[in-house]
């Protein structure tokens, strides 16, 4: 593949004519239709200031949602967990009602990037990103999470197994729209979760692997009453390994089990050969090294 | 391009200009304020260099727009010592365990220690080395650097 | 502190329990006041309070800023070149293609063959084809995209064995083999036939990154008096001014070179200053006005130095005792596009024929034969990389040591006690260690200090779910002091006025090592004052003498020498104005504590600055200068038989780890390292460079590498250049030996280098320990350590 100017030269600063900071969702999606699909929204800025540096993405303005209230809170729904769309990752990370309900959803956001990162960077533009191996994107993509979207023409909810399209891209356009909370049911007593992660250091690096899953087990422990299993990057989008889900409904706990479901899944995924980040092979191998894992250690979990 | 008005407190002096919107803080403290003790390392996140604490919260000021700043609080290596010149606690940590080779990192370990003691008085090695693992020495190893925030937080607490 | 005598060499030992324990050292002859002691750094407070100023803290009115455009090809010829809608550009003040170039249009640290713009082809993805000069950064980087350069694509060749080969492509007019260098002792195969066990392994080692924190900038002056003035980070200001002066055209002293303090160089600072430097200064030439050029992280993963990657084929032949009997090797060295620091500097100096040397390892071997290929391929280029071709050899022979120790069956440990140079022993160069040889005393320390006993063998899963298994190795080193050309000299001032103060003059650049601190520290002792007594004047060509570049582990020794023979021309005045003030004769005059006293009497005292001020009022000399080289060095071309450097620095790691040998994912998990460096001038600083040291090596044996396809790096920038993190570190305890080399200031020897070079496979050795697999070439990330351990037949038996 040809090399551009863009990979050879490096510019210091990023190209945006205007930088907005609306006080109110509604005035945050008005500055966004009036640019006609030459602005976008900005939260934290993590991946889209590099990308303006890289000339990656070029835009004419920047809106920047995190003046806007009410969205900064995770607040408990009954069952459910709501997390604000400006929720940071050290947020998330540090929560106790996230550390007692869905642990993995912690353990996810406390592993991307770096501290000052998670300091500033929100999970929900995590999940924006459209990374398929994104940290936060895969625990709550086991965890059935949904999202709610803001946009001119109202409000809808869309569930993360149908919000990635391709690498990169989701079903949010954040020339128009604004990811405004996510929401997912926190684990009962009956359920067990667990997040893992393969990286070449332990900070400040794009994981080669990252699994999550949850179990729901009877009450005696002894059968799989439903299983979601999550794992990227292993497809262009975050992937849900749900033949593998379906074999496992019904299966009793057992070593056995888990390791034919990890044969199986090791089969489902398709992941490229990445010249920094694991050959196709390995990734493969290690899909079933972290899926048997993944299942072992979120039914061990169970009412934990 | 439309300049916009930012008003902050940077190190502790209430502060307003205006700034071209594509201003990234790194930039604007360095450039503007002359304040140089923030460094440029890789203007991705990725190393720390650039580490200054926003409200208190450790933040990579090389992908953070200037504009962010309006309003907040902003403390930079600058803005430690008090107003007589007298260093803080980790500073003299630093110089004391000989936790500074080339120093470039140093400015950003040293913010990311003053808020991890701010917030944990005693913190153990695992939990130093967590906080500053966003912040890369190529030159020390890290050993001197967390025996630094340790004997930091020790003069700190003797100091009651 | 112990104090051991064995045969004729008497070894300090230096421990501490907690980090930075500072003991007085006492040799029988001196006691020394400020050498030998952990003195703080002198610029620490200005680096603790963000006050200390580097090359890109220098304010930039008045400075326009330069660019370079980069060819996107790794071979090809440069067709046409149109500047013109760049030059329309309202902003742009020049913008120049190599016809520009006033003098030799060619820089590099031995050979000049690297373009500063390149005119009829480039021979390397990042290589530079225009300069651009603009008033903003901007701007230049607008001008850079309006520029429009026809290639002719040529075929590129990417393996240095295939650079070999006959019908490769020809990259420079000269050939693709630089350099091919010989080494013979004894008869291999008379040897081999000696042998009871024969082995041959073959190593690789990628290009590295130094991913020092501080990127390249550069600022070139142009100075009222028509001279040219560049200022940087920078480790050889000398080198760079040598070069920049045959680029302008104009004679060296009408070039001058300052160094600013730099964040970190670890070799990469030696040339990249020249690469950048060289640009800046003919933009600064054409235009007439001062230029800036500083380089983003990916332009500085992507143009400048690396370590040079190698493939290294090793045959031993051994006793069945593991006496080693025969050692072959190959290097097939990559040097990439431009010689950079590559080739000979007669006879001994150049990476190249420093890795040979330095093949066979620290052993007995009484035949040796090494083929050592020197390689342009059409990659980056191979510069200095803390260890200057130590480490990549290092990895082979320590590696093949434990390979060799796992096929007779015995401790690791057993065969390096066997086969490791002590006092008295010949290298593979047949040079005779006849001083200074702390390499089994490093050995014994390291091992006690681990306890290698108790651990050996004993290698296990941390517990029966655990699919994590631990393992321990251990790397032994040696490394040279200078660099072994005929030239290393290093040449320092010393002026000391009528107030007692004094003026230090040296050429040796500081880069986080401690050099500002160590240097002044070994003045103030020689001539008896404070620290507080001592400027250093930072190195500036016009100012100082010529020093060399601050490389080679060399700055501590042979600077060191070169002051205390100036402090001791000052010190002689003094004493002989002192005896006469005293009168006391000047062989019973001590200089101590800023004091002159009789040491029989000590109350007939003076102050120092008593002293200094007759002195001047008298007319006493008290400008001192030294000029220091070491013994000189030898190496026969023809057989590479020789003394090339003069000491060496010995060292040895131990390393615990945990594989996980489902996944191949390896934390190191407890570290000694132990070193015989002569004498430590400022023991705590010296422990910052073995604990720096070991998480360099550490990042070279598990996570680092360009990554190269086609001809292209993948990983510019540092979220995938990855270098250990302080989650990555384990605590690493750094046990310092002294065993005095009669040649350094109060004994001491090099030590820059050495910590990074054992630690490499000391891990690599652990892992093979833990899991069964070996990685033979690096990095042993996830995947590899994975992979091996499928080759070595899956994890070990519970």
């Amino acid at each position: 593949m040809a090399l551009t100017f863009k990979d050879l030269h490096w510019a210091k600063n990023i190209q945006v004519q205007q930088y907005l900071q609306p006080e109110t969702l509604e005035e945050a999606l008005e500055m966004l239709a009036n640019f006609e699909g030459k602005a976008r929204v900005i939260a934290g800025g993590t991946d889209v200031v590099p990308q303006l540096r890289g000339r990656d993405i070029e835009v004419e303005a920047l809106v920047d949602v995190t003046g806007i209230p009410g969205m900064d809170g995770i607040d408990q729904d009954g069952e459910n967990i709501v997390l604000g769309g400006l929720v940071t990752h050290a947020q998330v990370a540090s929560s106790d009602l996230i550390r007692n309900k869905a642990l993995l959803l912690s353990e996810g956001a406390g592993s991307v990037g770096s501290p000052q990162i998670r300091n500033i960077a929100t999970v929900a533009g995590n999940l924006v990103s459209g990374q398929p191996g994104a940290d936060t994107s895969i625990p709550l993509l086991a965890l059935d999470a949904t999202v709610t979207i803001a946009s001119g023409d109202g409000e809808r909810k869309v569930p993360l197994t149908a919000f990635f399209l391709d690498k990169g891209k989701t079903v949010l356009d954040c020339t128009r729209e604004i990811l405004t909370s996510i929401q997912f049911r926190g684990l009962m007593e009956n359920q067990g979760g667990c997040y893992l992660r393969l990286a070449k250091r332990k900070a400040l690096t794009l994981p080669m692997l990252v699994l999550a899953a949850v179990v729901n087990a009877d009450p005696g422990k002894e059968i799989i009453n439903r299983a979601a299993i999550a794992m990227g990057p292993v497809a262009p989008v975050p992937y849900r390994a749900t033949n593998v889900e379906a074999w496992l409904k019904g299966a009793p706990i057992s070593d056995e089990t888990f390791a034919a479901a990890a044969d199986m899944g090791m089969q489902e995924c398709a992941p490229r050969d990445s010249c920094l980040r694991g050959s196709c092979d390995y990734r493969q191998e290690m899909s079933k090294v972290f899926i048997k894992r993944g299942l072992t250690k979120a039914t061990a979990n169970i009412g934990s | 391009m439309n300049a916009l008005t930012l008003s902050f407190t940077l190190n502790g002096n209430d502060v307003s200009l205006d700034i071209s919107p594509n201003t990234l803080l790194v930039d604007l403290l360095r450039d503007k304020f002359r304040l140089t003790g923030t460094k440029v390392g890789c203007r991705e996140g990725e190393c720390g260099a650039c580490t200054v604490l926003l409200d208190g919260t450790p933040v990579n000021s090389c992908i953070l727009p200037a504009a962010k700043v309006q309003g907040k609080s902003l403390t930079t290596i600058e803005g430690l010592a008090d107003e007589n010149g007298q260093l803080s606690e980790i500073q003299e940590a630093f110089m004391h365990e000989g936790a500074a080779q080339c120093g470039f990192c140093t400015p950003g370990m040293i913010m990311n220690s003053t808020a991890l003691l701010e917030r944990n008085p005693e913190p153990n090695n695992q939990e130093i080395r967590q906080s500053l693992s966003g912040t890369l020495c190529r030159c020390t190893g890290y050993r001197k650097i967390v025996q630094a925030v340790a004997t930091a937080g020790e003069m700190k607490k003797s100091q009651g | 502190m112990q104090d051991k005598t064995e045969g004729k060499q008497k070894v300090q030992v230096l421990t501490g329990e907690k980090p930075g324990l500072d003991q007085l050292l006492e040799t029988p002859e001196k006691k020394l006041s400020v050498a030998g002691h952990s003195i703080a750094r002198t610029d620490d407070p200005a680096k603790v309070t963000g006050k200390l100023m580097y090359g890109a803290d220098y304010p930039q009115e008045g400075f326009l800023h330069g660019k370079i455009l980069r060819s996107p090809h790794p071979h090809a010829l440069i067709k046409s070149i149109d500047i013109k809608k760049a030059k329309e550009l309202p902003g742009v003040a020049a913008v120049l293609t190599g016809k520009d170039v006033p003098g030799r249009n060619g820089f590099g640290a031995i050979l000049p063959d690297q373009p500063v713009i390149c005119e009829d082809k480039v021979r390397y993805v990042g290589d530079g084809v225009a300069l651009v000069a603009a008033v903003t950064e901007e701007i230049a980087h607008e001008a850079l995209s309006l520029i429009r350069v026809e290639y002719e694509v040529l075929p590129a060749v990417f393996d240095p064995r295939d650079a070999l080969k006959p019908d490769a492509p020809r990259i420079h007019e000269g050939g693709n083999l630089l350099s091919d260098n010989k080494l013979r002792k004894g008869n291999v195969e008379k040897g081999f036939e000696e042998a009871d066990i024969i082995m041959e392994r073959t190593y690789q080692v990628p290009f590295l990154e130094h991913a020092y924190l501080e990127p390249d900038v550069t600022l070139a002056v142009p100075q009222p008096d028509g001279t040219m003035l560049v200022e940087g980070p920078m480790q050889a200001p000398f080198t760079v001014r040598r070069n920049l002066a045959a680029v302008l055209g104009v004679p060296v002293n009408r070039v001058r070179a300052r160094q600013i303090h730099m964040g970190g160089g670890f070799g990469g600072k030696e040339d990249s200053p020249i690469d950048i430097g060289c640009r800046a200064a003919v933009l600064a030439h054409h235009t007439g006005r001062p230029v800036r050029i500083a380089l983003e992280r990916e332009e500085v993963t992507l143009q400048t130095c690396k370590r040079h990657p190698m493939i290294m084929e090793v045959k031993i032949g051994a006793g069945k005792d593991g006496k080693l009997l025969a050692f072959e090797g190959v290097i097939y060295d990559e040097q990439g596009a431009y010689a950079g620091l590559g080739p000979i500097i007669p006879p001994a100096g150049g990476s190249h024929i420093h890795s040979m040397v330095m093949m066979p390892g620290p052993y007995e071997i009484p035949n040796a034969k090494v083929d050592a290929y020197l390689c342009y391929t059409n990659h980056p280029y191979g510069g200095a990389m803390r260890g200057f071709g130590a480490p990549q050899v290092h990895i082979a022979h320590e590696q093949m040591i434990d390979e060799l120790a796992g096929e007779l069956g015995l401790d690791p440990l057993e065969v390096r006690r066997t086969n490791a140079f002590r006092l008295g022993s010949a290298t593979a160069t047949g040079q005779v260690l006849d001083q200074s040889v702390g390499l089994l005393d490093t050995l014994e320390a390291c091992a006690e200090a681990f306890r290698w006993k108790e651990r050996f063998g004993k290698n296990e899963y941390v517990d029966a779910q655990s699919s994590k298994r631990r393992g321990i190795g251990t790397g032994m080193g040696w490394y040279r002091t200078s660099i072994g050309t005929n030239g290393d000299g290093c040449g320092a001032n010393v002026y000391v006025h009528e107030d007692g103060s004094v003026l230090l003059y040296s050429g040796i650049t500081e880069m986080g090592q401690g050099a500002f601190t160590v240097l002044p520290q070994i003045c103030a002792e020689e001539l008896g004052v404070a620290m507080e007594d001592i400027r250093l004047v930072e190195p500036d060509t016009d100012r100082v003498p010529e020093s060399g570049p601050t490389v080679g582990s060399r700055s501590t020794t042979l600077m060191g020498n070169a002051i205390i023979m100036a402090a001791r021309q000052v010190k002689s005045s003094i004493l002989e104005m002192a005896s006469e003030m005293l009168l006391v004769p000047v062989e019973r005059l001590e200089a101590k504590n800023r004091l002159i006293y009789d040491r029989e009497d000590t109350h007939k005292s003076l102050t120092f600055t008593e002293v200094a001020a007759k002195c001047m009022a008298m007319g006493k000399r008290l400008i001192g200068q030294g000029w220091w080289t070491p013994p000189a060095p030898s190496l026969d071309p023809e057989t590479g038989q020789g003394n090339p450097y003069f000491v060496y620095t010995y060292s040895t790691h131990m390393a615990e780890v945990l594989v996980d040998v489902e996944t191949g994912g390896v934390e190191v998990t407890d570290y000694v390292a132990a070193f015989d460096v002569g004498k430590a001038i400022n023991p705590k600083a010296l422990e910052g460079q073995i604990e720096g040291g070991v998480a360099m090596g550490l990042g070279y044996a598990l996570m680092e590498e360009v990554a190269m396809v086609d001809g292209i790096p993948q990983n510019l920038n540092l979220q995938d250049y990855l270098i250990p993190t302080s989650l990555d570190m384990p605590d690493v305890k750094p046990i310092v030996l002294e065993v005095e080399n009669k040649f350094g200031p109060y004994g001491a020897k090099g030590i820059g280098e050495m910590p990074n070079i054992p630690a490499t496979p000391a891990i690599l050795n652990a892992i093979t320990d833990a899991c069964g697999g070996r990685v033979r070439s690096l990095p042993a990330d996830p995947e590899r350590v994975f992979m091996a351990i499928r080759e070595a037949g899956g994890p070990p038996e519970r």
